[in-house]
């Protein structure tokens, strides 16, 4: 029995085709993955799945119902979890319950979802209050209510912490019954690996609809097929690293330099005590779970936040006592790519290219010179806003690297791009550093710190663990950086 | 030092390709100030036309028919309702189908052929608390230049002429629009700058220049520069507009202008500026524009005049930036100021500038850590 | 009617726990009215003029003193006119009356005198101001003076009386219309961020797919608002009435009935503009656009709207507060008129009907298609 048949599904926006004649049917009772790339329209068939857009061409049918012209009626039926899942942030946990809870009709009955998602202390905090873990389980939460008939879930899981991921899946397990049927989309390949079936989507299509373990046995591995369906990665040698010319002339043993770092708010410490060195032409990883303490640690490294003590050096300068002359070593890759999403590729390259001082007359060669490595063709004219999300980061990073700089911060650089343009992106930052630029990157996916050279693991303001990713392995004795994170904190936690 | 003004030029060209870009806020900046400058122009006036009175007229005379009909003929007066008791007529006025009536005695006729003084009643709506003593004061014309008709002063007057420097109709126009020109100069102006920030800010682009290698002054720079511009350049298309289609006289010197506008829209920009810097959401910049905007309009004179407001609020209209900016407008457009009498006016805007500038410059390098 | 009932409980929360609603239904009307109190004063016109008296008679002297025998006229005496002229060019003073030397040897001989007034044209009303005054100044001196026996008495008097509001009280008239200001502010400031908020935060996506209909959607955001609104108009009538002692001859229940239809009308703008744009940026410059200016200058309040261009005027009746500023001055000066009543009411239901059916019709539950 198939809870949704789809067959010959189109939808477009304006120019951009996001479901190509899509024919799909997703089976009753099971948990259904669906994978893909950013732009493979994993978000458009969800909403289409549910009524929030109309096709142009195509027929869907969910529950036996018409979800555009039936919508009401399957509402009644279905719990879904949108991406930017809307939790009211002035109201507390309690109060975000109680809301959805009368919006389904269903009576105010909390006690095992409070239990489940371990909040029953924190009722009556403010939703806005609460960890990036908590939220999203909070929100799984309210989407539960009502014991829907098919959960959709829209990379519920992003950006969290493994421990919160954990406790994510085993909620929606636990908490469903054998005939609920449940969509979820997601960019953790292992995750999806899990699943009963798996479906991966590229480019508004479907490439490959069946059992993940027919693909392959672990998830590993499922990874390696996953990339071949999409096309397969070349690895290449990176242009960008080629291209690069290190030419800063004082020769610094440590680039970045953190000394005693402390922010404190009130009697809050957010970050205590913070320092480490980093060598030239070093990765090096700043991990943990949101509110741990590494965004912040971050910011005040690059200047965004002033320390309440200690001193971030880069290039040996001291950033708050001489911040222009530090910053123009600085090549920054914002969280979510902030870049002007209203002007075309090559004004925001431009812009860039000028604010760092590149001189006027050599401006034009060089933003001509990074539209070719980076291969942006005739994407040269076209609106920031309206690039696929692989290409926003290609852009973010190369307004970064513009100006050669010898270090490189990076915020969160591969939140939300598929797993192609993942791999593709650390090929390009192994090769800058093998050319001598010195990266500080923050990251939730556990799997990119194997990517570092040397990790700090931020746990409740203060660094629990530091070293090579195989030395803090062999320190807990665990295969995976996942388990080695997860059983770090557990022993931070009995201390 | 030429590299400072490269990066400064290449956040200004940024912030101009932005605004100029999107289609609903190039409507927003040029179409509504121009909308509402021609609304406004032609609704904006304190004549009081259109009359409407109900007259009763007890006497049914000659006489009481010849002074009637004066407010027939009067270009004031619109239509006269005629009825025959004083119920009726309070009817009229409380519906407010009239702002005003006339009651005539029934032995009106007979006094004036007697030369007996006699009284005929004007009453006003003072809920119109307005225009009731103007109307008032029409119909008072009308009645003593029947009487000069009548009874004619043998000589023995004062006759009083008017010289209306600057105005000599005294067109409402002209001193109403003037003073609009400047207004939605300010409301562009502020709502520009104050927002600039403030949703870089809700956007996530504003670490980037956090993080790059502009300073503090740098960026509020870049930001001060394309706001100026734009309602420069807006102040002299509605000036332009409102000497050519309205026939207001521009009786100064372009130059004085150029640089009264220049100073008065910089200590807005500082207000702007100021706003923006404390606020981190786009809610709380709108909030933060009405906030001044609704004091600094009502308290500027436009409505009524700085001398009619109690001593403290005087002092505190010389921190006010709209105060000198629309004595400035209507100095430089009616009066033909000279440098000297601007230049009075410029200090104080001077120093506002330099002050909210300043201060906004000040947050901003604090919170920038 | 639970799922409303939860969705006012929402928004109520969420405005108790916001600061910026609270200190627009509160701080922004007790500034507002602080300043139309103090700042605006349309009755008494303080203004200073300058007397230059060519001639030294001792009744003209007298004239002069008449001049200057007001609490809120002041007049600088002075032979220079450069100074004078100056000081008219630099608005420090509105005018000047010129006595010619031959002012008091006219009246003598039985002719007419002459007197010139010179003012500011750029600020008219003052101009007229200051004209009215002197010729009633001068006429007074003359029919009480010296030459009074020798005027013709007149026969046609005038005799002016003013039906409600007898003593013309500025004051009166602007607080309760201020009121009007006010409220249309904070009705479309409250409401033209709301909507788009939600749609901005991710919130309205959630909300659309559970049972929520469209009318619960826009009764919930109505109600909670409204209820804010009203609680701001009670205060601000509050102040008015009880406060600043505005007299009111009228009917609280009518006044109550009747703000409330404005306020409904307000918010429907609002809610409007936050329906259709669901952008924060843009939906902030449109309701200050169309929301402050407009209401000050085209409701009736400062301009007599039967002195605008017909089509103008016709403009001005689907603004809410040019209905309500008609209403209350009639509720407060007159009170209850009920033809008054009825017309403003019916005006103001239908506006605010239709703004409610607008805001319905755009009410998306489906994304935009862009």
């Amino acid at each position: 029995m198939n809870t949704v048949e789809i067959s010959h599904l189109s939808k477009k926006f304006e120019n951009l085709i996001a479901i190509d004649d899509l024919s799909l049917n997703i089976e009753s009772g099971k948990i259904t993955g669906l994978i893909g790339a950013d732009a493979s329209g994993k978000t458009t068939l969800i909403r289409l799945i549910i009524g929030m857009l109309k096709a142009e061409e195509g027929k869907v049918s969910v529950l036996g119902l018409d979800p555009v012209k039936q919508k009401s009626q399957l509402n009644e039926k279905i719990g879904y979890m949108p991406q930017k899942f809307g939790l009211y942030e002035d109201l507390t946990v309690i109060e975000n319950l109680k809301l959805y809870a009368d919006l389904k009709k269903v009576p105010h009955d909390f006690e095992k979802l409070l239990q489940f998602t371990s909040l029953e202390n924190f009722q009556n905090r403010l939703a806005g209050a609460l960890s990036g873990g908590m939220k999203q389980k909070l929100g799984l939460a309210c989407v539960l209510l009502g014991s829907p008939d098919f959960l959709l879930l829209d990379e519920p899981s992003v950006g969290v912490d493994p421990i919160s991921r954990r406790d994510l899946m085993k909620m929606v397990r636990d908490l469903i019954s054998p005939a609920t049927t449940v969509l979820w989309s997601t960019a953790y390949l292992d995750e999806a690996h899990s699943f009963d079936t798996a479906v991966v989507m590229d480019k508004g299509k479907v490439i490959y609809e069946g059992r993940p373990s027919d693909l392959a046995k672990t998830s590993a591995e499922f990874e390696e097929k996953v990339i071949e369906l999409m096309g397969g990665y070349q690895k290449s040698e990176s242009r960008i690293a080629a291209n690069y010319v290190y030419s800063h002339l004082d020769e610094v043993e440590y680039p970045v330099v953190a000394e005693n770092l402390e922010k404190r708010y009130g009697n809050f410490y957010a970050v205590r005590d913070n320092s480490f060195n980093i060598k030239k032409g070093e990765i090096f990883g700043l991990l943990g779970p949101n509110g741990a303490g590494k965004s912040t640690s971050f910011k005040m490294m690059c200047g965004l936040l002033r320390p309440t003590s200690g001193t971030a050096r880069i290039m040996g300068i001291d950033i708050q006592k001489d911040p222009e002359k530090a910053r123009a070593n600085l090549g920054y890759m914002a969280q979510k790519f902030s870049l002007y999403e209203s002007i075309t590729v090559d004004q925001n390259l431009n812009f860039f290219a000028e604010i760092y001082g590149i001189p006027k007359s050599d401006v034009k060669n060089r933003v001509n010179e990074i539209l070719e490595i980076f291969d942006f063709g005739d994407l040269k004219k076209q609106r920031t806003g309206d690039l696929p999300l692989g290409f926003k980061q290609k852009l973010s990073m190369a307004c970064a690297l513009i100006h050669n700089p010898p270090i490189l911060f990076l915020d969160e650089p591969t939140s939300g791009v598929d797993v192609l343009t993942r791999r593709d992106f650390w090929n390009h930052m192994t090769s800058l550093a093998k050319k001598g630029i010195t990266i500080l990157v923050t990251t939730h996916f556990m799997d990119e710190a194997e990517y570092c050279d040397r990790i700090s693991l931020f746990y409740k303001g203060e660094t629990i663990a530091i070293g090579t990713p195989s030395e803090l392995k062999k320190q807990v004795s665990a295969k995976t950086m996942e388990n080695a994170f997860i059983k770090l904190i557990q022993e931070s936690d009995k201390k | 030092m030429i590299k400072t003004l490269q990066k400064i030029i290449a956040l200004i060209k940024k912030e101009f390709i932005i605004i100029w870009k999107d289609p609903k806020s190039r409507g927003i900046i040029i179409v509504l100030p121009l909308v509402q400058l021609i609304l406004f122009a032609h609704a904006v006036t304190m004549e009081v036309k259109n009359i409407d009175i109900v007259v009763v007229d007890q006497d049914n005379s000659l006489q009481s028919r010849e002074l009637i009909s004066k407010f027939e003929y009067s270009p004031q007066f619109r239509k006269i309702y005629k009825v025959s008791n004083i119920e009726e007529m309070q009817q009229k006025i409380d519906q407010q189908d009239v702002v005003m009536g006339l009651y005539i005695n029934n032995d009106f006729s007979t006094n004036v052929t007697s030369r007996i003084p006699t009284d005929v009643l004007i009453i006003t709506d003072g809920r119109q608390t307005n225009s009731a003593a103007i109307i008032a004061g029409y119909a008072s014309q009308i009645i003593m230049s029947y009487n000069q008709e009548i009874a004619p002063q043998n000589g023995i007057q004062i006759n009083v002429t008017t010289r209306n420097w600057y105005n000599p109709n005294l067109e409402y126009r002209w001193f109403t629009l003037t003073v609009v020109v400047a207004m939605l100069a300010v409301v562009m102006t502020i709502l520009l700058t104050a927002l600039s920030i403030a949703r870089e800010r809700e956007m996530g682009t504003f670490d980037q220049l956090i993080v790059s290698p502009l300073s503090s002054l740098d960026i509020l720079i870049g930001k001060t520069i394309p706001p100026l511009v734009i309602a420069m350049i807006l102040l002299c298309l509605m000036s332009v507009a409102v000497t050519q289609f309205f026939d207001v006289p521009f009786n100064g010197s372009v130059i004085l202008f150029l640089v009264s506008m220049l100073v008065s829209l910089l200590s807005i920009v500082g207000v702007g500026l100021f706003i923006s810097s404390i606020s981190s959401t786009q809610q709380q910049a709108v909030l933060g524009c009405i906030t001044f905007m609704m004091p600094a309009m009502l308290l500027s004179g436009f409505i009524s005049p700085v001398e009619n407001m109690p001593v403290f609020l005087q002092y505190f209209t010389y921190i006010n930036p709209m105060r000198f900016f629309m004595v400035l407008t209507r100095g430089i457009f009616l009066k033909g100021m000279n440098i000297s009498d601007v230049s009075i006016n410029l200090v104080p805007l001077v120093l506002i500038a330099t002050i909210t500038l300043s201060t906004a410059a000040w947050t901003f390098k604090r919170q920038r850590g | 009617m639970k799922i409303l009932r939860a969705l006012v409980r929402k928004e109520f929360l969420q405005i108790t726990r916001d600061p910026s609603s609270i200190i627009i239904s509160f701080v922004l009307p007790l500034i507002s009215i602080l300043i139309f109190m103090y700042g605006i004063n349309m009755d008494s016109v303080r203004v200073t003029f300058g007397i230059k008296n060519d001639d030294n008679s001792a009744e003209v002297a007298q004239l002069v003193n008449s001049f200057r025998n007001s609490n809120y006229i002041d007049s600088i005496i002075s032979d220079n006119m450069n100074d004078l002229t100056q000081k008219i060019m630099r608005s420090r003073i509105k005018g000047i009356v010129l006595i010619p030397n031959d002012f008091s040897k006219k009246l003598e001989t039985g002719n007419s005198a002459d007197l010139m007034v010179i003012t500011d044209g750029s600020e008219v009303n003052t101009a007229n101001y200051l004209q009215n005054y002197v010729i009633q100044i001068s006429n007074q001196w003359l029919s009480t003076g010296k030459y009074a026996y020798s005027m013709t008495p007149s026969v046609v008097i005038p005799v002016v009386r003013a039906w409600y509001n007898q003593e013309l009280n500025g004051y009166f008239f602007v607080l309760p219309g201020s009121i009007a200001i006010t409220m249309t502010m904070i009705g479309i400031l409250l409401t033209a961020l709301v909507v788009a908020r939600e749609w901005e935060r991710g919130t309205m996506e959630a909300l659309l797919n559970t049972n929520v209909t469209k009318m619960h959607i826009v009764l919930g955001k109505y109600i909670p608002y409204f209820c804010l609104g009203m609680t701001s108009m009670i205060f601000n009538l509050i102040l008015c009435i009880g406060v600043f002692q505005v007299p009111f001859c009228g009917s609280y229940f009518v006044l109550l009935f009747v703000s409330s239809l404005f306020l409904f009308s307000s918010m429907g703008i609002g809610l409007l503009i936050s329906t259709k744009l669901k952008n924060q940026f843009l939906a902030s410059q449109i309701s200050l656009g169309i929301g402050f200016l407009p209401a000050l200058l085209l409701s009736g309040l400062v301009f007599p709207i039967n002195s605008m261009p017909k089509i103008i005027q016709h403009l001005t009746k689907i603004l809410p507060p040019r209905h309500y500023i008609t209403f209350i001055e009639s509720e407060f000066m007159a009170g209850t008129v009920w033809p008054v009543v009825f017309k403003c009411s019916a005006l103001l239901i239908i506006i605010g009907a239709l703004l409610f059916v607008a805001v319905y019709k755009n009410t998306d539950m489906r994304l935009p298609n862009d």
